[in-house]
């Protein structure tokens, strides 16, 4: 199962370099990394490189919107472009786990997804050469956060993906369910406030939103930099329910 | 090897594959045989474990395809037929990750790709990204892929489809060649093919399984459309000369071909190899023979008649047999009995008895029983021995059904133009 999942995460992680996209989105990001650090972070915190640099991992809404876009675009062929061109029937046909499949892929765009994300590094790199370093434990704390939310938004992208049988529609699909589950937490407390004390407790609906509020467990701990094991299971704990799903979904394929 | 037992696949309302159930031993290489739609690609796909059955059991090597699904996919070597391979990569990676899905140990890795890119004559493209092969190359390139693993069985589905003629015998060699060590399901609707690799065919239908069995068998059995004896002779009277032929025992039809300086072509169709009657025929009229041959019941002329019958009597033909035999008993007495004699004028008459009891029924008899898989009862009149016969092509085919005498030529060259084309047009697809 282990080896298996090995072999698909490298057949899928050589498959992604193998496209120009990656290499499109690496060279986006790295970009965009830079110019906001240079120009808006570092001047906006007056010179603090770690204030900045952990705006780089997290600190701004600028790490959602991207990943809520990129992760889509990396999940989006994983499956449905397989199931359209074959080589899925020969996937299935090989002696693995269709779980496998699935860990080996979420595990490929979730490393190329660190590897995007690890972008930010560069500018703080240069930084640090320039004499100036920031907190690295802090900022690797705030990395580690991000590969894990990027590894939940993967999850739902390969699910998405499994359903679709066209790349863009997995992608979109993905996209929204992405953006759904990162606006739910904000939108229901929003809403809960309309609802009176005495109706349904506050702290009820507190308790539910926490278990699925994924930016405010992002922020209270890993941009924070607390390593705490309570939210890096929360983001390990719903990246497996959609890996599940994903499995299911694409065992389902064979059925329709 | 293979158990398939009382297969059934839908698709919503459409019945893919309809209670199908066969076996395959060990080391057999069997052909699998289908019009398009057939259901062979659905089968193989089952077969496969890819896709679940609705109904039925498919079991590979002991193991059920579907609880034990991990054991059989180790055990066989898929090949579906679009050829699925990523097209980013190189041929040599291709093969490597799939020994890697196979768990081969990683010692003997390239020595085993090697070995599967030679077998396919690969060898010099393994560097070739698998995108930019030909559809022949990267047809050799799945192959290579499928072997790898060396699995027990092998399902190979069209796995000529697009190539050229080379290479169609080229991979032709290699399927003959890996039977000696693997059990070989092959598809296709190309039918020399499947006569030329496999001595096994199952011909399946609309879901449903018409024929099984050795291409002798079934040709035997099926009566295949019957066999064809090509004459060619100097005759005075071409038309007079075809119901001469025509009135020989066991003869069905008898179509006039060109003629060509002073010989005339005939082709004979009937039961068995007629070339003695018509060879004795051809004496006693004292005909100039220059060429007389046979060729056999072919399995082009089987499938067409399983096929086509299929289509216009909608069961089984060893089911049809008794609604076939009244259609076909009244029919060979006219010619034999009153025909002849009505029909046979001027010089003829005075030959035509003397040949006809020499070329006659009691002398064909083993012959004409043997062929008819022993239906046929010893000693029973001619007619009756005809009524029995088992219902060929001919019967079945719709379109050689009308044999009266002037447009019998014109019907048999619809039915080859016929299975003709659709042969091309499936090449062509």
């Amino acid at each position: 199962m282990i080896g298996a999942s090995w072999t698909i995460l490298r057949r899928e992680l050589a498959g992604l370099f193998l496209q120009p996209l990656a290499w499109a989105l690496l060279l986006l990001a790295g970009l965009l990394q830079g110019l906001m650090f240079s120009s808006f972070y570092l001047p906006g915190r007056g010179g603090d490189v770690h204030a900045a640099g952990l705006e780089l991992f997290g600190g701004t809404q600028l790490f959602w919107v991207l990943a809520i876009v990129l992760t889509p675009l990396v999940t989006m062929r994983m499956i449905s472009e397989e199931a359209k061109s074959g080589v899925l029937e020969f996937l299935l046909t090989s002696p693995v786990p269709e779980a496998a499949v699935v860990i080996g892929k979420l595990g490929a765009a979730t490393i190329f997804m660190a590897l995007l994300w690890a972008s930010g590094f560069l500018p703080l790199v240069v930084a640090a050469l320039g004499g100036v370093s920031p907190d690295w434990p802090h900022l690797f704390v705030a990395y580690l956060g991000m590969v894990l939310v990027s590894a939940l938004f993967c999850a739902i992208g390969l699910a998405s993906s499994a359903l679709f049988s066209t790349p863009v529609l997995a992608a979109f699909v993905a996209f929204l369910g992405n953006f759904a589950l990162m606006v739910s937490g904000i939108v229901t407390l929003q809403l809960a406030d309309a609802v009176p004390e005495d109706v349904v407790p506050r702290a009820w609906i507190e308790w539910v939103v926490d278990k699925f509020d994924v930016v405010a467990r992002f922020q209270v701990s890993f941009v924070a930099g607390v390593l705490d094991s309570a939210h890096v299971v929360f983001f390990l704990a719903w990246t497996a329910a959609f890996a599940f799903l994903a499995v299911g979904l694409l065992e389902s394929r064979r059925w329709r | 090897m293979i158990e398939v037992e009382n297969l059934t696949r839908r698709f919503g309302p459409h019945v893919a594959v309809d209670d199908l159930s066969f076996r395959l031993e060990a080391g057999e290489v069997v052909g699998f045989l289908g019009p398009n739609g057939a259901g062979k690609s659905t089968t193989m796909r089952m077969l496969a474990g890819f896709l679940p059955a609705t109904r039925g059991r498919i079991t590979i090597g002991g193991f059920d395809v579907l609880r034990q699904s991990l054991e059989v996919r180790r055990r066989i070597g898929y090949l579906p037929e679009n050829v699925p391979l990523y097209a980013e990569h190189r041929v040599e990676e291709m093969l490597r990750f799939q020994a890697r899905l196979h768990r081969i140990p990683r010692g003997e890795r390239t020595a085993r790709i090697g070995r599967a890119l030679e077998r396919v004559g690969l060898t010099d493209r393994r560097r070739s990204l698998v995108g930019s092969l030909s559809r022949g190359l990267r047809q050799r390139a799945g192959l290579a892929v499928s072997l790898l693993p060396e699995p027990d069985v092998l399902i190979l589905d069209e796995p000529t489809s697009g190539l050229d003629p080379i290479q169609r015998i080229e991979v032709r060699k290699l399927v003959l060649d890996l039977a000696s060590e693997h059990t070989v399901l092959l598809s296709s609707h190309i039918l020399a093919e499947v006569e030329a690799i496999c001595p096994r065919v199952l011909i399946i239908d609309r879901g449903r399984c018409l024929a099984d069995g050795s291409r002798e068998e079934l040709v035997e059995e099926l009566g295949g459309g019957g066999a064809l004896v090509r004459v060619e002779a100097a005759v005075l009277d071409a038309a007079e000369a075809a119901r001469l032929l025509r009135s020989l025992p066991g003869v069905e039809t008898v179509e006039v071909g060109e003629r060509v300086g002073i010989h005339t072509e005939f082709r004979v169709r009937g039961e068995g190899d007629l070339r003695e009657d018509v060879g004795a025929l051809a004496m006693a009229k004292q005909w100039a023979l220059r060429e007389l041959s046979w060729e056999r019941p072919s399995l082009e002329r089987l499938f067409a008649s399983l096929v086509l019958g299929e289509a216009s009597a909608t069961s089984v033909p060893r089911t049809v047999a008794p609604t076939a035999a009244p259609t076909a008993a009244p029919e060979p007495t006219s010619p034999i009995s009153t025909g002849l004699e009505l029909s046979v004028s001027g010089g003829a008459p005075t030959s035509a008895p003397s040949a006809a009891p020499m070329l006659n029924p009691f002398e064909r008899r083993p012959d004409a029983s043997s062929s008819a898989g022993g239906a046929a009862t010893d000693g029973a009149p001619s007619a009756g021995s005809r009524a029995e016969r088992p219902p060929g092509g001919p019967t079945l085919n719709p379109f050689e059904r009308p044999r009266t005498q002037s447009d019998a030529p014109a019907s048999d060259d619809g039915t080859d133009d016929r299975t003709g084309d659709r042969a091309d047009e499936e090449k062509g697809a």
